[in-house]
């Protein structure tokens, strides 16, 4: 395309006074000599807005450079047909005229940088040529429990086919032999009948949804829109969109828990064996099958304990509160002591905690971990624990103990859906082997695009709650066939039609992209050579920030373009105080954080040029090496926080990024620079007001460390 | 240590006892962090743990028989308006009692209480046929079909010698304000409140049933008493047994004939006076206001309120028991209402319950403040002005 830019500068929300729009204009007309270029006071007016777009309607422009307001603000007035028309939205109000001293030198030359930036952003995008192909829009669910039957008929009722695995022979899950749930209705008394049967029913009477049962995932090959699922047993390959994998949860192994006689002595039975002998109609002791009339339960059975699961499953005290109303039942009579360290009874399950309590359980608050269960004398059980709450051990005979044991995912030690993924043929986890992939922002979100997770294999839960699991996954999986058929990304960067491009020839399979990628995009030859599956992208380019031959690029994102823009930059040759940084942000979290700066008009120096990246993880070494060279001073990262609970879109962008940081050392030691020339902050949006003393702080660094040796060069 | 075994038996008789909602304590402490005894010294203050007495309940365990655990509890109520889960603390500490009760495990000293009540029919080892001897040479109408109000006064203004002149005042008052009423006389019982407290459920039943017997039988509708807890078994046990009547408390009366203007107060300045709220006026019975109307309008009368009051009001230990048991000084609630009421700036203490006047007296005198401070009965200032 031949770019026709025109370049729209508004004098509105104070950005007239603060800026010499006189000034700004010539350095378009000289620098760019734009097709247009117009200074409005307010382009998100009727009139303002009906400039821009007579212009484009007329065909004298097909690229718009607006300087004016955040990007992040009136999108719906400075919008244009993404496949025809370029829009670049340069911020001279928040990230100048908000947070700069009006009228100033400085003020102007920020605003002048800001703008060539814009330009040369502009310059160097292309129109997308989205990645379409032909696709399959069937959801394939994993799992025939609570999650997975709900995300089955969800998906075909909103006129998805579905294609149900369930490995057991009859569909429910751990639901079909559970004998009554826990009140999910107010007053939270009464415990309800499982009604599981009516999702099996409605599931298998859909025409939409093919059912599996005995059957397993040999393996999956493919990306969204095209995945290829083998069955076992000759169960065949069918195509897919996308996936649900519900595959839930497993007891944890109560042969761990030594301490409490499981496996030794016959009436310690876990949590899971109660309640499917509730089921079968009556509780009895395994060792003489006689009724027990004292039946005790321990709660944290491994779990909370550094050596077995260091989390909490959620469920467990629910469950045994349930479980003693099944001991009350079955004789009014019989006792039940609750040994717990902490009673959880989240939502409206307090209500029920007091209806056991007021019935009569016994609690008793200790370390359950320190619990010795040994052979009773009067009955068939003795439990000694401390009671915490008289500060003096107790001693309780029981006929039957109880293991709260908690869950850990079906996913453990079995990858179930078998990817055919260079990365490995499991969903990379985040912590205690949950396949997660942003616990806070993005549920059921995992590290493999197109796949998503749903009930007590992502996180342990109720079986109400893994039932709106199954819901939310679902309409995940349906965006994601949607998007894909469209060759649009899916969240974060839901919409995005551009994609990554390789310029394979120069490629030196060295393997950075394959292994760095977080959601597993790239398969690879025998050679090494990156196989990208583009619908698999969410286009984060850490691919691009990770390729020393710099050969990944895309349509609107690139290398070049975020180097071009760099060298754009006017560097003062003398460095009497107007040193010069570049500051690379995620746009994310950072870009905001910064808006907000301006939004609270709060001031800092004029020396930073900003440029918002899709990704921390975006960023390739030779942006540092070109900005240097170039003259300038120092260059601040702001990326998300890292580690356990990171928050970056991207998984490990901003940790990625830290590490290239880190390596550079090299690089500046070639160019005889201070590593202190380099900052990487982890700033999430509310950390905004840290903004202007880290640029304080860094500017002064600066000033000892004296102006960059390349300046003027 | 050797590990205690629960016994499950024993808390299903706690239960049976009147205690509930035993159960329904989910051992938050918040019960003990509210109770009095953290505001003293002394054993009973390190022994009753009202958290842990509810624990050894729960799980029928022994060790908070003693006079210094169980029985310190003076039923104050502080505790049960805290309560997240609504537990009827007081229920239960009675209910443990009266287990106790049954077999004849309670302090020995309430052992004589209860033979005076049975015997006498009052608390106070005085003869039954003493019982109208606080008259001395004031009138007092006999109630009759025709009388208004049967006014009922406490066995402790029957047989104190100090508390007497509550009973006087209270007629006088209420003879001012032109009220009808009129006393039965010897045959009355003990209401039993507190007794009923300590735990003997049958000797209250004995009480009660006699002055429902009496009452019902001479027709009485409304009855004006003197003390708060009269005030309270009567209004919310007796109904149970067949007593249902108007009952109020005299300040009661007393508040709203001087609104009407039937009461008219003049004579010597009352000065800066305080009101200590009485647990079974206030916390038990919600009544803060018509004591206060009556301070308000005494002449020459500034009301200074105490750090703690209303339903904040610092229990003055007399209560639940307590006033027939010993407390060694510098262990007592009613010295902090003392320092409290001096800190006031208030010269003279009031209160409305002849339990409190008990107390508050007493530490006064220990802590030796009568020049800085009086400590008075409501009627009897009312009384003195009319």
């Amino acid at each position: 395309m031949d770019q026709k830019i025109g370049v729209y500068i508004c004098s509105g929300c104070g950005i007239g006074e603060s800026i010499d729009l006189d000034a700004l204009s010539a350095v378009a007309d000289e620098e760019f000599q734009p097709a247009k270029r117009v200074v409005h006071p307010a382009f998100c007016g009727e009139e303002g807005a009906g400039l821009i777009r007579s212009d484009v309607d007329a065909g004298d422009i097909n690229t718009v450079v607006v300087a004016a307001c955040s990007g992040r603000v009136k999108t719906d007035v400075f919008v244009f047909d993404p496949m025809t028309t370029i829009l670049e939205r340069v911020n001279i109000r928040e990230h100048v005229a908000w947070c700069q001293p009006a009228g100033e030198d400085d003020t102007r030359m920020l605003a002048e940088d800001y703008l060539r930036m814009g330009i040369i952003r502009a310059q160097k995008t292309k129109l997308p040529a989205p990645y379409q192909e032909e696709i399959d829009k069937t959801i394939l669910v994993v799992g025939g429990g609570a999650a997975g039957l709900q995300a089955a008929n969800d998906a075909a009722a909103a006129g998805y086919s579905v294609l149900l695995v369930e490995k057991e022979p009859e569909m429910g899950g751990h639901m079909a032999k559970w004998n009554k749930s826990s009140p999910t209705k107010p007053p939270y008394q009464e415990l309800e009948e499982i009604t599981i049967n009516e999702l099996i029913d409605q599931a298998k009477a859909d025409e939409r949804i093919t059912i599996f049962t005995s059957a397993t995932i040999e393996k999956i090959a493919g990306a969204p829109g095209m995945f290829d699922v083998t069955l076992n047993n000759g169960g065949g390959t069918h195509r897919v969109g996308a996936i649900v994998l519900a595959a839930g949860w497993k007891p944890y192994d109560a042969t761990k828990l030594e301490r409490f006689s499981y496996g030794t002595l016959p009436d310690v039975i876990t949590s899971v064996q109660m309640e499917e002998m509730a089921k079968a109609g009556k509780i009895t002791c395994p060792s003489d099958g006689s009724e027990p009339s004292v039946v005790a339960f321990i709660q944290c059975a491994g779990s909370r304990d550094a050596d077995h699961l260091p989390y909490c499953s959620a469920v467990c005290c629910r469950a045994s509160l349930k479980q003693s109303v099944y001991v009350k039942e079955q004789n009014p009579e019989n006792k039940v002591f609750i040994f717990y360290k902490d009673i959880r009874t989240p939502e409206q399950s307090e209500e029920f905690y007091k209806k056991v309590q007021k019935d009569g359980t016994v609690f008793i608050k200790t370390d359950t971990a320190q619990i010795a269960i040994g052979q009773g004398s009067e009955r068939k059980l003795s439990i000694e624990a401390v009671d915490q709450l008289m500060g003096e051990p107790v001693l309780v005979e029981a006929d039957l103990v109880v293991l709260a044991v908690g869950m850990q995912p079906a996913v453990l030690d079995d990858p179930i859906l078998n990817l055919q993924y260079r990365q490995g043929p499991a969903l990379p986890e985040l912590k205690y082997g949950f396949p997660d992939s942003h616990f806070i922002c993005f549920p059921y979100e995992t590290r493999r695009t197109g796949i998503y997770t749903a009930g007590c294999v992502r996180q342990p839960m109720m079986s109400s709650r893994a039932g709106s699991d199954g819901t939310g996954a679902a309409l995940k999986a349906i965006q994601a066939v949607e998007l894909t058929a469209k060759g649009k990304a899916v969240h974060p960067r839901a919409g995005d039609v551009s994609y990554p491009e390789l310029f394979l020839q120069r490629c030196t399979q060295c393997k950075r992209c394959t292994e760095e990628c977080p959601f597993g995009m790239y398969n690879e030859d025998e050679k090494g050579t990156p196989l990208p599956h583009p619908t698999r992208c969410r286009r984060c380019a850490i691919c691009m920030g990770s390729c020393p031959e710099r050969i990944i690029s895309f349509s609107n994102y690139s290398v070049d373009m975020i180097g071009s823009m760099i060298k754009g930059i006017n560097v003062p040759d003398e460095y009497e105080e107007k040193p010069r940084i570049v500051g690379l942000i995620c746009e994310n979290d950072s870009y905001p954080g910064l808006d907000m700066v301006g939004l609270r008009k709060l001031q800092y120096a004029p020396w930073v040029r900003f440029i918002p990246l899709r990704c921390l993880g975006s960023v390739n070494l030779v942006w540092i090496a070109d900005a240097l060279s170039k003259g300038i001073d120092g260059i601040l990262l702001f990326g998300c926080r890292y580690g356990d609970d990171y928050q970056c879109h991207f998984v490990h962008g901003s940790e990625l990024a830290n590490t290239r940081m880190t390596k550079i050392q090299e690089t500046l030691d070639r160019l005889m620079l201070e590593s202190d020339r380099i900052r990487l902050e982890q700033m999430a949006i509310d950390d905004y007001e840290k903004i202007p003393k880290i640029i304080e702080e860094f500017t002064a660094r600066l000033q000892e460390l004296g102006p960059n040796p390349y300046k003027g060069f | 240590m050797e590990a205690r075994i629960p016994f499950l038996e024993v808390s299903d008789a706690i239960i049976y006892s009147g205690a509930e909602t035993l159960y329904w304590c989910m051992q938050c402490g918040l019960c003990t962090g509210t109770c009095p005894y953290r505001l003293v010294p002394g054993p009973a203050s390190e022994e009753f743990n009202i958290r842990l007495v509810q624990h050894l309940g729960q799980l029928g365990l022994e060790g908070f028989e003693s006079e210094n655990c169980l029985f310190a509890c003076t039923t104050c109520r502080a505790c049960v308006d805290v309560c997240p889960r609504g537990v009827e603390i007081i229920n239960n500490v009675v209910g443990m009692r009266r287990m106790l009760a049954e077999v004849g495990t309670i302090p020995p000293s309430l052992k004589t209480i209860a033979g005076s009540l049975h015997s006498q029919g009052n608390p106070w080892s005085g003869p039954r046929d003493q019982r109208t001897a606080w008259i001395k040479d004031v009138e007092i109408p006999t109630f009759s079909e025709q009388t208004e109000y049967f006014l009922f006064v406490c066995c402790t203004s029957c047989f104190d010698a100090r508390s007497q002149n509550i009973a006087r005042s209270v007629a006088k008052a209420l003879t001012a304000a032109g009220i009808s009423f009129g006393i039965i006389g010897n045959e009355e019982s003990c209401c039993g409140e507190t007794i009923r407290k300590v735990g003997d459920e049958q000797l209250f039943q004995n009480l009660a049933q006699a002055n429902i017997q009496l009452y019902n039988g001479k027709g009485v509708k409304k009855i004006i008493v003197t003390s708060p807890h009269c005030l309270y078994t009567f209004k919310n046990e007796y109904p149970e047994f067949g007593g249902e009547w108007e009952v109020f408390h005299y300040s009661e009366i007393l508040a709203s004939a001087l609104s009407e203007g039937k009461l008219k107060l003049s004579g010597s300045n009352a000065g800066a006076v305080t009101f200590h709220d009485p647990c079974y006026l206030g916390r038990h019975t919600k009544l803060y206001d018509p004591p206060r109307e009556l301070l308000r309008n005494l002449p020459g009368a500034e009301l200074m309120e105490l750090a703690r009051t209303k339903n904040k009001s610092v229990c003055c230990q007399g209560g639940g028991g307590r006033v027939w048991m010993e407390t060694a000084a510098g262990e007592r609630f009613a010295e902090l209402r003392i320092h409290e009421a001096v800190a006031s700036g208030a010269k003279t203490l009031v209160t409305a319950c002849p339990y409190c006047i008990t107390m508050l007296e007493d530490s006064l005198k220990v802590l030796g403040k009568q020049d800085e401070l009086a400590v008075k009965e409501l009627s009897e200032l009312v009384a003195e002005r009319t």
